[in-house]
């Protein structure tokens, strides 16, 4: 911990302290989840269902009961004078309510939002004293740029070491022919040349995108190169993972530019919005990555765990200042795509996908539960006859053409799978259309197990 | 729901799944779509033989469409009713006390009424003329009594106009809201600024129009009167014989105060409404003492005024009273506005 830092934790830890003594606390949440986990869509539900639980509806009981019923009022903070984007839920909530409904688009930008929960105080004479405010910050971001955390404790040589390494293996040896075949074409000194930087780069990219897109893979450095957000691709990510053994002056700018790269997401995305969390909500999409195959469910493990040792992990003395997560929650998120009783199965699952994530946050004293949530039920459980067998199976209608579908998402294993479980071969769950909402959220919207995670989450600090 | 961490690690039936039945033809296959949308599809064939596996291969994950595969409306769990706010039934019944006022007034009125009238009906005996002056006396009597009787029902009615508007805001229902910004705003005094037509605007805009054109200059007159009884009381304690003398004029200041800044709200609340409107000050007086940084801002700059200098000596006790007044003017406007404060 460089002093600067120290000191900005010092104060930070301050503030948190005098905030308590007068009832005004500040929750920062940090959602975490790969891309497509469903960020966009916890954090659409998350809102709606508290604003909605503020008005009085039972939307969160198991979060109301936690507060023994004390929550009196839930807004969100009216805006400053931020330079970030603001999360706009309404609009989400809009797209969703319409007909036809639209899921969010992939997020490309950094979004905040601040929540504030009035509760009544716990004690007899809580009456006389005005109520605690504790306020909920909450932020959005494009997942793949999640992955861009582990690589700010490695240098150029040793990152490039470790994702070439990656890409000998699996299927990421196939997409990654032509760039591999680039590579070896180059000679260790070759110059510092766009033209060469460029190309490698843009040859990197495709490999990045087909492991995502074909194959379900999610560990994937860096992140802007999948997802450039708002100022598009710039020179800055014209770099590619290169040999030890090239010396010349196109790896010198390859270093440079990689360092650049992580100066640039250090000040713009990381410093300002993903340190200090005080709790956090790890966002699983376990089903898809069971369905994309034994590699893709082991990727995306491997993704988790590598994030989870910057975010959840934590030194002494960061710990002593609160700058870690107390309480971190991993959750399988989209429930819904399986019938009831195997949601158990899931949690279970996600339990043993973040073996890695979980340590790390157990090491720097967190503590954790798992959970399997639906930020928005959109399927009824119904039974499906295969083969002359009645099986477990969940009913909806799906997003393209709105039909209705019962769909049989396969076994759910409690644990990962043997070999041969992955004989079956993969599948891509369908999108769901969302169930009937009022545009205007009056009442939230229908979920599955989000009260009893945030109970568990925040339902202590109100 | 939480997992248990404790789980067997070895628990076979987490793996076991549907025994496949060989030979069912795959229900769903969409490689032979019409269009090319995207579409669900089960990806690898590898293992789909029929003999090929016949352990592993077990029920893979598949999608069926329903028959004829026509639109079909999107669900609905009845959700909004499922979470509706439980509105408890009122059993705001009438307390004894109330009971035994209402009684005691029917009995009071009822009967003096009755004897009014028996009155009437002798003195008609007894001749015309004497009779229609009686009537003349009587009617004008209990007009008065009765329009007394009418103006406070009207006040404590109009309170309820603050509950019913917060209560349509809390429920978010704009139709509601509406109606009762606008019977409120028709009952404003004259030379008020109205946010005026409130259109078919959202709730969010209402709200922010409402507070920003017409509530917050409210409040702002409403600290005006809260300084000028704050300078008051405060000379009062500076200058007055006896603290028992202190109390009761800062009593009788308070309350006009309370009415004052009612009125500013458009209420002009009778006895019945003056008590019940003292009751919601109070409630909201609590809230107001510890949040209201404004409230010590404003006693400080009170306080380094040229009076404080003057009677520096009973500065603590006039700091006090000064306080509460400014504490009762912010309180009054809480219980008066008909949109929380955000
Ligand atoms: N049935 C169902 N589908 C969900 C749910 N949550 C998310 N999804 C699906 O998952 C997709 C991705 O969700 P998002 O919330 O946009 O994912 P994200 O994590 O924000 O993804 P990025 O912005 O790309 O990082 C959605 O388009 C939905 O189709 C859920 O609760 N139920
Ligand atoms: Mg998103």
């Amino acid at each position: 911990m460089d002093p600067l830092s120290l000191l900005r934790g010092i104060l930070d830890t301050t503030e948190d302290a005098a905030r308590a003594l007068v009832g005004r606390e500040r929750i920062r949440l940090a959602v975490t989840g790969l891309s497509r986990a469903g960020k966009t869509v916890f954090l659409t539900s998350l809102i709606a269902n508290l604003l909605a639980a503020g008005r009085g509806a039972r939307t969160l009981p198991a979060l109301s009961d936690a507060a023994g019923g004390r929550i009196r009022r839930v807004f969100i903070v009216p805006a400053g004078t931020e330079t970030v984007p603001r999360f706009d839920p309404d609009a989400h909530l809009g797209a969703l309510a319409t007909d036809p409904p639209r899921w969010p688009e992939r997020t490309e930008d950094f979004s905040t939002l601040s929540i504030a929960i009035d509760v009544e105080r716990r004690t007899s004479l809580g009456g006389m004293l005005p109520e605690r405010r504790i306020t909920l910050d909450l932020i959005d971001y494009p997942g793949e740029w999640l992955l861009d955390l582990p690589m700010l404790r490695q240098d150029f040589a040793a990152w490039s070491e470790e994702t070439l390494a990656r890409l000998q293996r699996g299927m990421r040896a196939g997409a990654a022919a032509g760039f591999l075949a680039f590579l070896d074409g180059l000679p260790d000194d070759a110059a510092a040349e766009d033209a060469l930087a460029k190309r490698g780069y843009t040859l990197y990219r495709d490999m990045l995108r087909t492991c995502r897109d074909v194959h379900g893979l999610r560990f994937l450095q860096p992140g802007r190169f999948l997802n450039p957000g708002p100022r598009g691709e710039a020179p800055l990510l014209w770099f590619f993972p290169m040999p030890a053994t090239a010396r010349g002056g196109l790896a010198q700018l390859c270093a440079r530019r990689f360092d650049a790269y992580l100066a640039d997401q250090r000040a713009t995305f990381l410093d300002p919005f993903f340190s200090r969390f005080h709790r956090q909500v790890v966002l699983v999409d376990v089903l898809g990555a069971l369905h994309a195959g034994e590699e893709a469910f082991h990727d995306t493990g491997d993704a988790l765990s590598a994030v989870a040792s910057i975010i959840s992990g934590a030194n002494w003395l960061e710990r002593l200042l609160g700058a870690a997560p107390m309480r971190v929650a991993f959750a399988a998120t989209k429930a819904d795509h399986v019938p009831t009783r195997a949601r158990d199965a899931l949690a279970a699952l996600v339990e043993h996908i973040t073996l890695g994530a979980r340590g790390r946050a157990e090491q720097s004293g967190a503590a954790v539960s798992f959970h399997a949530v639906a930020a928005i039920r959109c399927t009824e459980d119904a039974v499906a006859r295969l083969e002359g067998h009645s099986v477990a199976a969940v009913r909806g209608v799906l997003l393209q053409d709105g039909v209705g579908a019962t769909i049989y998402p396969g076994e759910v294993p409690m644990k990962p799978p043997e070999a041969a479980f992955w004989d079956a071969g993969l599948f891509t769950m369908p999108e769901f259309r969302p169930p009937r909402l009022d545009p205007a959220g009056v009442s939230g919207m229908p979920h599955l197990g989000l009260d009893a995670l945030l109970a568990w989450l925040i339902g202590d600090a109100l | 729901m939480t997992v248990p961490d404790n789980r067997g690690g070895d628990s076979p039936e987490g793996l076991k799944r549907p025994r496949r039945i060989d030979g069912a033809p795959d229900e769903h296959r969409s490689d032979d779509a019409p269009d090319d949308r995207p579409r669900p599809r089960v990806m690898a064939d590898a293992t789909d033989g029929a003999a090929a596996l016949p352990d592993a291969a077990a029920a893979r994950p598949r999608v069926i469409l329903d028959e004829g595969a026509k639109p079909t409306p999107r669900l609905d769990f009845g959700w909004d009713k499922a979470v509706a706010p439980v509105t408890l039934p009122v059993g705001r019944g009438w307390s004894s006390v109330a009971l035994v006022g209402a009684g005691a007034a029917l009995l009071v009125l009822g009967f003096s009424i009755l004897e009014a009238g028996n009155f009437i009906a002798e003195q008609f005996a007894r001749a015309a003329w004497l009779g229609g002056v009686t009537l003349a006396v009587a009617l004008g009597g209990f007009g008065l009594v009765f329009a007394a009787i009418w103006r406070e029902v009207r006040g404590y009615l109009a309170l309820r106009t603050v509950d019913r508007a917060r209560a349509a805001l809390a429920r978010g229902d704009a139709v509601e809201l509406r109606a009762k910004l606008d019977a409120w705003q028709a009952r404003l005094p004259a030379g008020r600024a109205r946010a005026g037509d409130l259109g078919a605007a959202p709730i969010d805009a209402i709200v922010a129009l409402v507070e920003a054109k017409m509530l917050a200059p409210i409040a702002q007159d409403a600290a005006a009167l809260g300084r000028a009884a704050a300078v008051q009381a405060f000379a009062v304690t500076a200058v007055s014989p006896s603290p028992a003398a202190d109390a009761l004029i800062f009593v009788w200041r308070g309350l006009r105060l309370v009415r004052q800044v009612a009125a500013l709200h458009g209420f002009r609340p009778g006895i019945a409404g003056t008590i019940a409107l003292l009751r919601r000050v109070a409630v909201d007086a609590a809230t107001v003492a510890a949040t209201d940084v404004a409230v010590d801002a404003a006693v400080r700059g009170l306080l380094s005024s040229k009076l404080a200098e003057h009677v520096a000596g009973e500065a603590a006790a006039g700091a006090v009273a000064a306080r509460r007044m400014i504490l009762l003017s912010r309180a009054a406007d809480e219980a008066c506005r008909v949109l929380p404060r955000r």
